[in-house]
C-alpha cells in the first residue's frame, strides 16, 4: 500500500528525513517495498501485516509514527454541515445479513455537480495508484485512504424503490460490475440491491446501473462494515480483489464508520457542492462494547527477556490509542475498535516490543536444560543410503515431487499396475503437476534427458525420496531410492576396454551389492525378472531374506527410444522403507584370522543357461565350513569349451579359525564340490 | 705350479676380462672361470700342498690376496652392470605423464541437500534434537493447530495443494511443531526440515515444491531474546562471524510477537526467516499450558537463501539437475 509523506504530515509531526523513516518504517513490522521520492515528497510502498486493517489509510501509518515518536496524532475534522431541509424517511436500508453485514451507514447527498476533481485531491489519488474518475467517487476513495473506510456511492436516482437491502444474491441473477464484466452471481455472494435487483457486490466492487456519471444529481452514499470471511471467500470466488476488499479482508473499524460518512460528507460539499438531504442512516444492531485485556506487567519482561519500563509501555499504549487503567503492575488495557489484531496480553507485549525497538532485544542464549542433541534414526539411515550412493560415484538429484499419470505411460505400465494408484491433487495448478509422484523413474529419465539435449552425455545420478500411495482415504508415504547410469564411469579412459570405463549392467548392480554390503543387510539375491520399462533379458529383481526390494537392469530399447534417451540406460529403483528395516547400522567387531587361506581355482564348464548363482549355491552347500569365500574371476565360452557350454572360473579360499589347513584337508572339500557340481548340473571340472 | 711371474699374468688377465664383460652373462663366465669353485684360483689354491713350506706361504699369500681382489673387482662390476641395465630397463617403461590420469567420477550431494545438512548441523550443534515428519498433512495440523482457522487471511499466502477435502500437502515444516508438541513434556528444543509445498506457478523465484528448516523451544524461562541470540548464532555460523543481520517485526498468525531474520548478503537483504514467540493459542491447542511455558519457534528458507549465497539466478535450475551445475558444489 501506498502512503504519501506530505499526506501523513498532516496528521502528525514527523522529524526524520525520508531515509530515516525508510529505515525506521521496517523496523516497526511496516515492511519497505519500495520509495520513490519527489522534490519535497516521497511514497512509500508499504507491505503491511495481514492482521493489521488498521495501517491501510494515512491516519493508520501516522498513528505509528506518532507512537514511535511518543506523541499524538491530529486526526481530520469531520464536523459536516447539516442541512435542515432533508426528509427523514428519504432512505431506508433493510440489512437481512445483519451477521455478515454488521453495520450499515447510508445517507442523502442533493445537488451534486458532478465533474473532474480538484487537482490536489486528484494528484494525491494519482500518488497513491488510485485512479481518478469524478469528484464524488474521488472523494469516496480519498476517505478510504485517509481513514481507511472503503465507501460506494450510488446514484440515488437510479436506485428503484429509493432504498437499499443487503442480502444474498438469487442464484443467477446477474450484475454488471464497474470492472465492465457482466457477471452471473451465486446465492453464496452478498450483494446490496435495490427494489429489484443486484446493484453492488457488498464490500468489494459496484455496478454500472447505478454508477455515479456526469448526470447525477442526488448521492447515496455507503459506509459499510462487512465480515472479513466472507469478503474474501466471495472475493476470491469472484475473482475480483479491488482496494475495498483488500481492507475489508484485513478487518475494518466498526466504531468509525459514522466518522468516515461525515468527512465523506464534507468533503463532497467543499469538492461537489453537495448538500445533505438526510439523517445519517446507521443500521449498527448490536454495538460491541469495546475489549479489555488485563495484563501483568512482569508478564512482558518474561516474555521478552529484557526490562521495560512500566510507565513507558503504559505511554505507548496510549499514543496507539489504547486506553491504559492500572493498579501497580496490574494494567487494564482498553482496546479501540480498530485494533481488531488486539485479542491478547501477548498482542499488547508485541506493541511495546515494536516501539520499544527489536534492535534493543539482546541476543540472549536459552539455560533451560533440555535433552542433549539427538537425530532421528531413520534420518540418519537416509542420510547414510545417500552417503553409500555418493561413494559409488553418483551425483544426487532432486526432481519435483507432483507429475502427472503420463510420465506411467512413458514406462509402459498397464492399468492395473500399483503404481497407477497415484493420489491426484484436488487443485492442481499447471497440467505437468496434477498429481503425486509413485516412483522416481520417470523424474530420472527427465533429467538423463535433459543433461544428453545439452550433450552432458555421462549421466550417473540417484535420488532419495518420497512417493505418495493411495490407500483408501489415506496417503502413505514411503521412501524410495533410484539410480540412473549412463555414459562413461571412468574419466581419462584412453587405452581402456568400454566394458570397463562405461556404464554397463553389472556397473548397476555393483551399486546395488554395495549399498547392500554397507547397510549390511544380510543376503541379498537377484533374479531375471519382466518387468515393461527394463530389457526383457537384462533385468532382474533383487530381495533380501526373499523379500524383493526393487529392481534394476538396462532400460527397454523401445522406452529409451520415445524417451529420446540413447540405448545403454541403466536404471534401478528400491524400496528404502524394506531396505531400513534389514540394516545394520551399528556393526559389531569380527576377529581377524589367525590361520592363513589356502586358495584353490575351480574352472568349471556347465551348459547355457546354468546361471552362476545356481553355481555358487552348489559349491557353497558342498564346500563346508572350511569354504571361506568363492570369488568369480573368468567367464568363457568357446574353444575348447564345448559348444553350448561355459567355464566359470573361481578363486576358491579355505581357512580355519583354529588351525592351520593342511593341503588333505582342502582336497577332500574340493572333491565333494565337484562330485556336487558334477552331479546336481552335470558340470565338467577343467584340469 | 706356476711362478710368481705366471700369477700375475693371470691376475691381469683376469682383471681385464671382468673389465671387458658387458652383459651380467658374461661376467658371469668370467666369475665361474676365474673364481667358480672349478676355476682357476680353485685349482691353484688345490696344487699349494705340493709346494714347500716357503714356497707354500709366499704364493698362498699372494693367491689369498689375487682371490681379495678379483672378488672386489667382480662384485663393482657386477654392481655397475646392474645399474646399467636398470637404466635401460626403466628407460624402456618410461611414461608421457602428461596424459591423463584415470579418475572414477566422484559423487556428490545436491547443492539444498548441502544446504539443509548445513543448517541441520548448526542447530545440531546448539542443542536440538532433529526429527521428521511426514509431507502430507491434516489441515486440522497445518493450519488450525497453527490459529490459522478457515477465513484467516494468511491462508491468502500458503494457498495450498489439497488432496481431500482435509489432507494436503504441507505448506510449512511448522506444521511438524505442532505434531511433536502434542504428548510432550517441556523442555524440548526441536527442529525438522524437508519439502513444501505451495500452489505457486514456478517461475524464476517460485516452485510449488521447496525446502524448509523449522525449529522450536519451549520452557519455563524461554524469551525472545534467546530467539534472537539462537537466530543470530545461527546467522554467523552460516555467513560467517562478521554477517549483519536484522531482527524485524513481522506478523505469523502461529506466534506473537513475531519477528522476521533478514541477512545482508551479496548487496541487499536476504529474508531468511519467520520467527517468533509461539502463539498462546498454539501451545494450548497442543496440551501445553502457556501460563507455565513460553516457547520460540522459526522457520528458515533454503532454497533462496541458497541462490543469493551461490549465485545461482533462477529457482528452477536447482530442479533442473543439469550436472554442469550440480558438479559445481
Amino acid at each position: 500500500m501506498k502512503v504519501l509523506l506530505s499526506w501523513l504530515k498532516e496528521y502528525v509531526d514527523i522529524p526524520q528525513t525520508v531515509d530515516e523513516l525508510a529505515e525506521r518504517l521496517p523496523a516497526l513490522g511496516l515492511g519497505m517495498e519500495r520509495v520513490e521520492r519527489h522534490e519535497s515528497d516521497a511514497v512509500f510502498d508499504l507491505e503491511l501485516p495481514a492482521n493489521r486493517g488498521d495501517l491501510m489509510c494515512h491516519v493508520g501509518v501516522a498513528r505509528e509514527l506518532a507512537a514511535a515518536n511518543r506523541t499524538a496524532i491530529r486526526p481530520p475534522a469531520t464536523a459536516a454541515r447539516q442541512d435542515r431541509t432533508k426528509t427523514a424517511d428519504a432512505v431506508h436500508v433493510d440489512v437481512r445479513e445483519p451477521q455478515l453485514c454488521p453495520r450499515f451507514t447510508a445517507v442523502l447527498i442533493a445537488d451534486v455537480r458532478v465533474g473532474p476533481s480538484p487537482r490536489w485531491l486528484a494528484r494525491r489519488l494519482d500518488a497513491c495508484g488510485v485512479r481518478s474518475i469524478n469528484n464524488v467517487v474521488d472523494v469516496t476513495n480519498y476517505v478510504m485512504l485517509e481513514l481507511g473506510q472503503p465507501m460506494h456511492a450510488f446514484d440515488y436516482d437510479l436506485l428503484q424503490g429509493g432504498g437499499l437491502i443487503v442480502r444474498f444474491a438469487s442464484p443467477g441473477e446477474r450484475l454488471t460490475t464497474l470492472d465492465g464484466v457482466a457477471r452471473v452471481l451465486d446465492s453464496k455472494t452478498l450483494v446490496v440491491a435495490d427494489a429489484t435487483r443486484a446493484v453492488s457486490i457488498g464490500g468489494i466492487i459496484g455496478g454500472t446501473a447505478t454508477e455515479i456519471t456526469a448526470s447525477t444529481r442526488r448521492v447515496l452514499l455507503e459506509a459499510a462494515i462487512w465480515d472479513p470471511p466472507t469478503i474474501r471467500r466471495t472475493a476470491m470466488r469472484v475473482g475480483v480483489r479491488t482496494e475495498s476488499s483488500a481492507r475489508f479482508e484485513r478487518g475494518v473499524d466498526i466504531g468509525g464508520a459514522e466518522a468516515a460518512s461525515a468527512r465523506a460528507q464534507q468533503l463532497l460539499m467543499e469538492v461537489a457542492g453537495g448538500r445533505i438531504a438526510s439523517d445519517l442512516l446507521d443500521r449498527y444492531p448490536s454495538p460491541q462494547p469495546p475489549r479489555q485485556l488485563a495484563l501483568h506487567w512482569p508478564r512482558v519482561g518474561r516474555l521478552l527477556g529484557i526490562e521495560v519500563a512500566q510507565t513507558e509501555g503504559e505511554a505507548m499504549l496510549r499514543s496507539l490509542g489504547f486506553g491504559v487503567t492500572k493498579q501497580g503492575d496490574r494494567l487494564t488495557v482498553t482496546v479501540p475498535s480498530f485494533r481488531r489484531d488486539v485479542e491478547r496480553a501477548e498482542d499488547l507485549i508485541e506493541e511495546v516490543a515494536r516501539h520499544h525497538g527489536y534492535d534493543r532485544i539482546p541476543e540472549a542464549m536459552p539455560v533451560e536444560a533440555t535433552a542433549q542433541a539427538t537425530r532421528a534414526p531413520e534420518l540418519d539411515a537416509i542420510r547414510a543410503v545417500r552417503d553409500v550412493l555418493i561413494r559409488t560415484g553418483l551425483t544426487e538429484v532432486l526432481t519435483v515431487s507432483l507429475t502427472t499419470p503420463k510420465v506411467l505411460d512413458e514406462l509402459r505400465l498397464p492399468s492395473d499396475h500399483p503404481w497407477r494408484a497415484m493420489v491426484p491433487l484436488r487443485n492442481p495448478l499447471i497440467e505437468d503437476h496434477t498429481h503425486l509422484r509413485t516412483t522416481l523413474l520417470p523424474g530420472l529419465l527427465q533429467v538423463a534427458r535433459g543433461n544428453i539435449h545439452r550433450r552432458v552425455m555421462d549421466v550417473l545420478i540417484f535420488e532419495v525420496g518420497r512417493t505418495f500411495h493411495s490407500s483408501g482415504a489415506a496417503v502413505l508415504e514411503r521412501r524410495r531410492a533410484a539410480v540412473l547410469m549412463t555414459g562413461r564411469i571412468l574419466r581419462g579412459a584412453w587405452n581402456t576396454p568400454e566394458q570397463v570405463s562405461t556404464a554397463t549392467f553389472f556397473h548397476l548392480k555393483g551399486v546395488v551389492e554395495s549399498l547392500a554390503a554397507e547397510l549390511r543387510v544380510g543376503r541379498t539375491s537377484f533374479t531375471p525378472v519382466n518387468v515393461p520399462w527394463l530389457h526383457p533379458g537384462r533385468a532382474a529383481q533383487v530381495s533380501i531374506s526373499g523379500q524383493p526390494l526393487g529392481t534394476l537392469g538396462e532400460l527397454h530399447p523401445d522406452v529409451a527410444a520415445s524417451a529420446e534417451l540413447p540405448v545403454g540406460v541403466y536404471v534401478a529403483e528400491l524400496d528404502l522403507d524394506e531396505v531400513l528395516r534389514q540394516a545394520v547400522f551399528q556393526p559389531q567387531f569380527t576377529p581377524l584370522p589367525k590361520y592363513p587361506s589356502l586358495r584353490r581355482d575351480l574352472a568349471v564348464v556347465v551348459p547355457q543357461g546354468v546361471s552362476a548363482a545356481e553355481v555358487e549355491r552348489v559349491i557353497g552347500e558342498a564346500g563346508g565350513d572350511l569354504l571361506e569365500s568363492i570369488e568369480l574371476f573368468d567367464v568363457y565360452s568357446g574353444p575348447p569349451v564345448p559348444a553350448g557350454h561355459r567355464n566359470l572360473a573361481y578363486a576358491l579360499s579355505f581357512r580355519s579359525s583354529d588351525r592351520t589347513l593342511s593341503a588333505s584337508d582342502v582336497d577332500t572339500a574340493v572333491v565333494r564340490i565337484t562330485a556336487a557340481l558334477q552331479k546336481n548340473l552335470r558340470a565338467t571340472i577343467r584340469e | 705350479m706356476p711362478s710368481m711371474l705366471e700369477l700375475e699374468r693371470i691376475h691381469k688377465e683376469a682383471a681385464s676380462a671382468i673389465e671387458a664383460a658387458r652383459t651380467v652373462e658374461d661376467l658371469d663366465e668370467v666369475k665361474r672361470r676365474y673364481l667358480g669353485r672349478k676355476g682357476i684360483l680353485a685349482k691353484l689354491f688345490a696344487g699349494l700342498p705340493t709346494l714347500s713350506a716357503d714356497q707354500r706361504k709366499r704364493v698362498g699369500e699372494r693367491l689369498n690376496a689375487l682371490q681379495h681382489e678379483l672378488t672386489e673387482k667382480h662384485g663393482h662390476k657386477e654392481a655397475t652392470l646392474h645399474q646399467q641395465l636398470q637404466t635401460t630397463r626403466t628407460q624402456a617403461e618410461e611414461l608421457d605423464v602428461t596424459l591423463p590420469g584415470r579418475r572414477i567420477r566422484l559423487g556428490r550431494r545436491h547443492v539444498l541437500t548441502r544446504t539443509l545438512e548445513e543448517m541441520e548441523r548448526i542447530f545440531f550443534g546448539m542443542g536440538f534434537e532433529v526429527v521428521e515428519g511426514t509431507e502430507v498433512e491434516t489441515d486440522e495440523f497445518n493450519f488450525e493447530r497453527l490459529n490459522m482457522g478457515r477465513d484467516h487471511p494468511a491462508r491468502d499466502t500458503q494457498d495450498s495443494f489439497y488432496l481431500s477435502g482435509d489432507l494436503l500437502l504441507r505448506t510449512h515444516t511448522t506444521v511438524v511443531d505442532a505434531r511433536v508438541m502434542v504428548g510432550r513434556k517441556p523442555p524440548m528444543r526441536i527442529l525438522n526440515s524437508g519439502r513444501c509445498y505451495r500452489r505457486d506457478a514456478p517461475d524464476a523465484t517460485h516452485m510449488p515444491v521447496f525446502h524448509q528448516v523449522d525449529g522450536f523451544m519451549v520452557g519455563e524461562r524461554i524469551t525472545f531474546a534467546d530467539l534472537r541470540g539462537v537466530l543470530a548464532s545461527f546467522v554467523r555460523q552460516m555467513f560467517g562471524p562478521q554477517a549483519v543481520y536484522r531482527f524485524v517485526p513481522s506478523y505469523f498468525p502461529f506466534t506473537e510477537p513475531s519477528a522476521e531474520l533478514l541477512v545482508w548478503f551479496g548487496n541487499r537483504w536476504l529474508e531468511l526467516a519467520g520467527s517468533g514467540m509461539f502463539h498462546p493459542r498454539v501451545l494450548e491447542m497442543a496440551g501445553i499450558d502457556p501460563t507455565r511455558y513460553t516457547a520460540f519457534a522459526f522457520g528458515l528458507g533454503v532454497d533462496r537463501p541458497a541462490m543469493v549465497r551461490y549465485g545461482i539466478p533462477d529457482i528452477r535450475l536447482f530442479w533442473e539437475n543439469d550436472l554442469r551445475l550440480l558438479e559445481q558444489f
